[in-house]
């Protein structure tokens, strides 16, 4: 019984994380081609865009890209963090990559927002 | 194995450009605690250290301590004395994140019942000292679990993301890592845009009486007001009850803008309902509990409250008054400098 309910718990969430996984890709599909029409005031957008580039493509980036990209991590930084405390100051980089590591599993956080607060908090 | 197949298959996909190496870090808080509890003053230092250590590109290795001690007064002798000191290990745990939508935890863990116990319990994110009088139900012995666990965030929607956590715990009577066998699931959805989180928990024993807990929580951060609201419902053998807090940061005061942003007044009201299997943690009898705070924060991680609670039930009404001054510290336990 109790076998079959830890299956029950695990098959459970292993297909609502599948399906997710597939409305996000779609999402990301579809939403792609409007970004490319959009005007620049997408934070969200371009947000979202730069986590799915490398690093070195994010560094040779426009200033007014980063600024957007800034912004947007600063407004995830306020909304997730916020959400159970006071908003810490900022540490070194390296501090800040082993705290976010750590939120990222206790606050469950998702990646894309740990990639912009992380860009925000080390900047 | 399923969990380890989609783990690996979704493995390719996800990215893992972080680019600054994290480095251990020794953090945590220490606080100083008194309480006058139905006239009874209890001193109550602690100290709650938390050592991280990242470990490549996917792993944590996360530990947490209490040192603790209640220090009261005693009849014919001056001065407050306590016992030993109190010594727990909150969990112990090695987390491996195995791609965006999931991390796998194996270890001792905080039981993610609710969402208390997880992310509100140390004393410098508390609002309010005390504990809610349900943080007892569905989380079982000292808080913590024994076993595994998978949990993750991720945006399942443009407008909303869902979190969930899934556990099994299993029985140690060993102290002071003592866990029940159980299993059990929280479930959570964020909507960023309205800084809105609902979500539920269940829970069900295996052991003893093999019954089931389950519960409810929810947090609110309206975009127009310094305003966090916060609710919990659980129910189980043990009993019923919930909580409901609202703090509100004085940013809007337009005098002395210095002092009032960085104070904040906190409201709680608490009620429990004795369950048929109720143990020594929660209320003997049916409680409500009224608690009014104030809380200073002087720079990031120093924290002042104090906070008055009127407790009615059964047994007894009384008054619970509680000042506090927090600390949370980082301690980076290597080079900061970034390579």
């Amino acid at each position: 019984m109790a076998r079959r309910y830890i299956v029950v718990c695990f098959l459970g969430v292993m297909a609502v994380l599948v399906f997710s996984a597939i409305a996000q890709e779609r999402a990301d599909s579809t939403s792609a081609p409007k970004e490319a029409a959009a005007a620049p005031a997408q934070g969200t957008a371009r947000a979202s865009a730069a986590t799915h580039t490398s690093p070195r493509a994010r560094a040779a980036s426009d200033p007014a890209e980063e600024r957007a990209l800034r912004l947007e991590g600063e407004k995830r930084f306020r909304t997730n963090c916020g959400r159970c405390h006071q908003a810490p100051h900022k540490f070194p980089p390296r501090v800040m990559a082993a705290a976010i590591r750590h939120m990222r599993v206790r606050a469950l956080i998702t990646d894309e927002d740990m990639r912009l607060i992380l860009r925000y908090l080390t900047q | 194995m399923l969990t380890a197949s989609l783990a690996t298959q979704l493995n390719a996909q996800t990215r893992s450009d972080e680019e600054v190496a994290p480095v251990p870090l020794l953090t945590g808080s220490t606080g100083f605690i008194s309480t006058f509890d139905g006239g009874e003053p209890h001193l109550h230092p602690i100290v709650t250290p938390l050592v991280l250590v990242p470990i490549g590109q996917r792993w944590v290795f996360e530990t947490r301590a209490t040192f603790e001690t209640d220090m009261v007064q005693f009849p014919g002798r001056s001065g407050f004395h306590g016992g030993p000191v109190q010594k727990e290990v909150e969990y112990a745990q090695l987390d491996f994140i195995a791609n965006r939508y999931m991390t796998v935890t194996v270890g001792r863990f905080l039981t993610p019942f609710g969402i208390f116990n997880e992310r509100f319990y140390p004393i410098w994110i508390r609002n309010l000292q005390a504990d809610p009088l349900i943080l007892p139900i569905g989380i079982g012995p000292s808080n913590a679990s024994s076993g595994a666990m998978v949990r993750g965030g991720f945006k399942a929607h443009p407008k909303f993301n869902v979190n969930y956590a899934v556990y099994f715990s299993t029985l140690s009577t060993v102290s002071p890592v003592d866990s029940d066998r159980f299993a059990g699931a929280r479930g959570g959805l964020f909507v960023p845009a309205a800084r809105l989180e609902i979500g539920g928990s269940f829970q069900h024993g295996l052991q003893d009486a093999r019954s089931n807990a389950f519960g409810f929580h929810a947090l609110w951060q309206p975009l127009a007001l310094p305003l966090d609201i916060r609710s919990e419902y659980a129910r189980s053998i043990a009993g019923s009850g919930y909580w409901t807090e609202a703090a509100y940061r004085l940013n809007q005061i337009l005098f002395h803008q210095n002092e009032f942003r960085r104070t904040q007044v906190v409201a709680r009201m608490q009620q429990y309902f004795v369950g048929t299997n109720a143990g020594d943690a929660l209320e003997p009898a049916n409680t409500k509990l009224f608690e009014f705070g104030l809380n200073y924060y002087f720079i990031d991680g120093v924290k002042a409250s104090s906070n008055y609670g009127r407790q009615f039930s059964a047994v007894g009404n009384r008054n619970v008054w509680t000042m506090a001054l927090t600390y949370r510290f980082v301690i980076p336990l290597g080079p900061t400098r970034s390579e």
